[in-house]
């Protein structure tokens, strides 16, 4: 065994000294490297269920638009439907699905109020398959072909509108001759989703919108889901080369709300890793400060024996290097164990209402990023040996005559 | 003459300032010879200790110089004091002797780890020093669970393995019995009269200063009778 051998023994034998300061530390620790992970892997859950929600509902993994369109979304900056290369790489098998939309602002109005909404015209089979409106009607059913001639409308908007499934309702817009038209439309269907959703669209068949709009075959958008995700930027690439005069953008250009709150659940992360950081170097920095203090007469033997002042350093340092490791080692287990015992998904129906509020799905299924259970435990081991230097600088200034003065 | 295994020369050390200063040693010469089994008596605060922490190159005198076998301490950096603690020079305190999370063992070959003796060589080593000081069987005894005469026979025998120049003593018998102090003079008188080993034992103790050859008397800070001039 080499000095290192020694001093390693020394240190863990040293943490068991005192237990209860030990295990307090340790407690400290392995709760706060704990709580780091699991809340990640739940933030990360919620992040992506709210993501899923956002995307799932309308927006889809990418967008095409005619050039303007999303600065100016009216008639006047629509396009024709795809063919031609564009076609091609939409009929590909590098995308799983896609649908073409009519989207043009308007007005609805009931027998009582008066709205500013979004219209939106669909290909019903094509919505089956890409988006989760269908899957959210909570009364009626859902349209049924491009020209049927009823809307679905959100449940609150509904209430505001003090309507209900079965009436009719006016929708209103600029048409193509650029003078206002306005139809009436039965209610046959009531979409559950976030009050923000529902108050915003109303849903109808595309060919009939693009009639009643003095439109021949025109629309507002493409939304697209590929197989993999993780090949986005390559298909915006591939359609960008296909279509070099329109507007191609991936969800996080759509809709920056979605992705401002993806990196927000980030920053939530940093900041709740922050804290633990600062909590643990506390109790860290008390823990040994205690330690070195009540140990003056110990280190001043030591030293007189002939243990030089910076063997003194490393032996306080390596006892909070161990302490911290322990606490790592702990902190991530209970973090697996929390992640295979939620694997199932943490249901929260409960409280569902607050869950819709922030945009997540009922159940978070809690994401496990592997890189997460090794950078912050290593950094937070790091930290909490940086931070250890100062109480092992300390016991390497004690003078052995001073100490061993104290002892006699 | 032989050459001292230890010289001190015109040795002061002053602490405080002004009016406060306090003459802990106030011109000191003395000569340890090997083999010298010597005790420094004296009145409390008459410097006993604080020559002893000079001849143990634990501090640094006002003025004056200390030499062990020839070298000079006062041009010596603090990791060259610890190395040269640890290869020629043995402590025995009065308390707050032994590394309490180790065994007495562990105690005894930590000297032994620092002098990066090998392993097999360490234990041998080890083991017949506890033997020696009669501390066989009770290797894996932590010091809490032995009384302060074992501790102190523990203290003599990691003093003694790491065969040192010259063992220092403050005080060791200040928290023990008569009849352990006995034994422990005995032990001390027999390392240094079958081994050869160089002891300067600080004490007030007449118990001890019985086992003495050679006796040194220090009052206010300055040797007043040595039997060796």
């Amino acid at each position: 065994m080499n000095n290192f051998g020694i001093l390693r023994t020394i240190a863990w034998r040293n943490l068991w000294r005192n237990p209860k300061r030990t295990l307090i530390t340790l407690i400290v620790v392995t709760v706060g490297l704990w709580s780091i992970l699991a809340f990640s892997m739940l933030l990360n859950a919620w992040a992506e269920s709210s993501r899923q929600n956002a995307l799932g509902l309308l927006i889809g993994q990418g967008q095409i638009h005619a050039a303007g369109y999303m600065d100016d979304p009216n008639i006047d900056h629509l396009m024709p439907p795809p063919d031609g290369a564009l076609r091609d790489v939409l009929d590909s098998d590098g995308v799983a699905h896609w649908v073409a939309r009519l989207q043009l602002p308007g007005v609805v109005q009931s027998e009582y109020k008066t709205l500013p909404i979004t219209i939106l015209g669909v290909d019903p089979a094509g919505e089956r398959e890409i988006s989760l409106v269908p899957d959210k009607i909570v009364e009626g059913r859902y349209l049924n072909g491009l020209d049927d001639d009823a809307v679905i409308i959100g449940a609150n908007l509904a209430k505001r509108l003090k309507t209900t499934l079965g009436r009719r309702i006016i929708l209103m817009s600029t048409g193509a001759d650029g003078y206002l038209e306005e139809y009436s439309f039965d209610i046959v269907g009531i979409f559950d989703a976030d009050q923000g959703f529902e108050d915003s669209y109303v849903f109808t068949g595309r060919s009939l919108l693009q009639e009643y709009m003095g439109l021949d075959d025109e629309i507002a958008q493409i939304s697209f889901v590929l197989p993999d995700e993780s090949g986005l930027p390559a298909m915006i690439d591939t359609l960008k080369a296909a279509a070099p005069d329109l507007d191609i953008r991936d969800w996080k250009q759509v809709s920056v709300m979605a992705a401002a709150m993806n990196s927000a659940m980030k920053s939530i992360i940093y900041i709740w890793l922050g804290i633990m950081i600062i909590m643990m170097s506390i109790g860290i920095i008390n823990t040994q400060l205690m330690a070195v203090f009540e140990r003056t007469q110990e280190f001043g033997l030591i030293r007189a024996i002939g243990l030089k002042p910076r063997m003194v350093l490393w032996l306080v340092t390596l006892e909070s290097a161990l302490l911290m490791a322990v606490g790592m080692v702990l902190g991530v287990i209970l973090a697996v164990l929390t992640y295979f015992g939620f694997q199932g998904g943490l249901d929260l129906s409960g409280f569902s209402r607050a869950m819709e509020a922030i945009g997540s799905g009922q159940v978070l299924y809690p994401q496990f990023a592997p890189a997460d259970f090794v950078i912050y435990p290593v950094l937070i081991w790091v930290i909490g040996v940086l931070v250890a230097l100062w109480p092992a600088y300390r016991a390497q200034k004690i003078s052995p005559v001073e100490a061993m003065r104290h002892a006699t | 003459m032989m050459q001292a295994l230890v010289t001190c020369r015109g040795l002061t050390k002053v602490f405080g300032k002004g009016e406060l200063a306090v003459h802990a040693l106030d011109g000191v010469d003395l000569d340890i010879h090997r083999g010298d089994f010597a005790t420094l008596a004296g009145p409390s605060g008459s410097g006993k200790t604080t020559l002893l922490n000079m001849i143990g190159a634990l501090d640094k005198p006002t003025s004056g110089e200390v030499t062990i076998e020839g070298t000079p301490l006062s041009t010596m950096s603090k990791a060259a004091l610890s190395e040269l603690r640890l290869e020629k020079i043995g402590f025995i305190f009065q308390a707050y002797n032994l590394i309490p999370v180790l065994s007495a063992l562990e105690n005894v070959e930590f000297v032994l780890q620092l002098q990066h003796v090998g392993a097999a060589e360490r234990r041998e080593r080890a083991t017949a020093a506890l033997h020696e000081v009669g501390l066989a069987g009770m290797e894996s005894r932590r010091p809490s669970a032995m009384s302060g005469g074992q501790q102190q026979r523990i203290a003599v025998a990691r003093a003694l393995v790491s065969r040192p120049s010259i063992v220092l003593a403050d005080e060791p018998t200040a928290n023990l019995d008569s009849t352990t102090t006995a034994e422990l003079m005995e032990l001390m008188s027999r390392l240094n009269r079958d081994n050869g080993i160089t002891f300067v034992i600080g004490t007030h103790d007449p118990r001890v200063m019985a086992h003495s050859q050679r006796h040194i008397e220090m009052i206010d800070g300055k040797i007043e009778s040595d039997t060796n001039d």
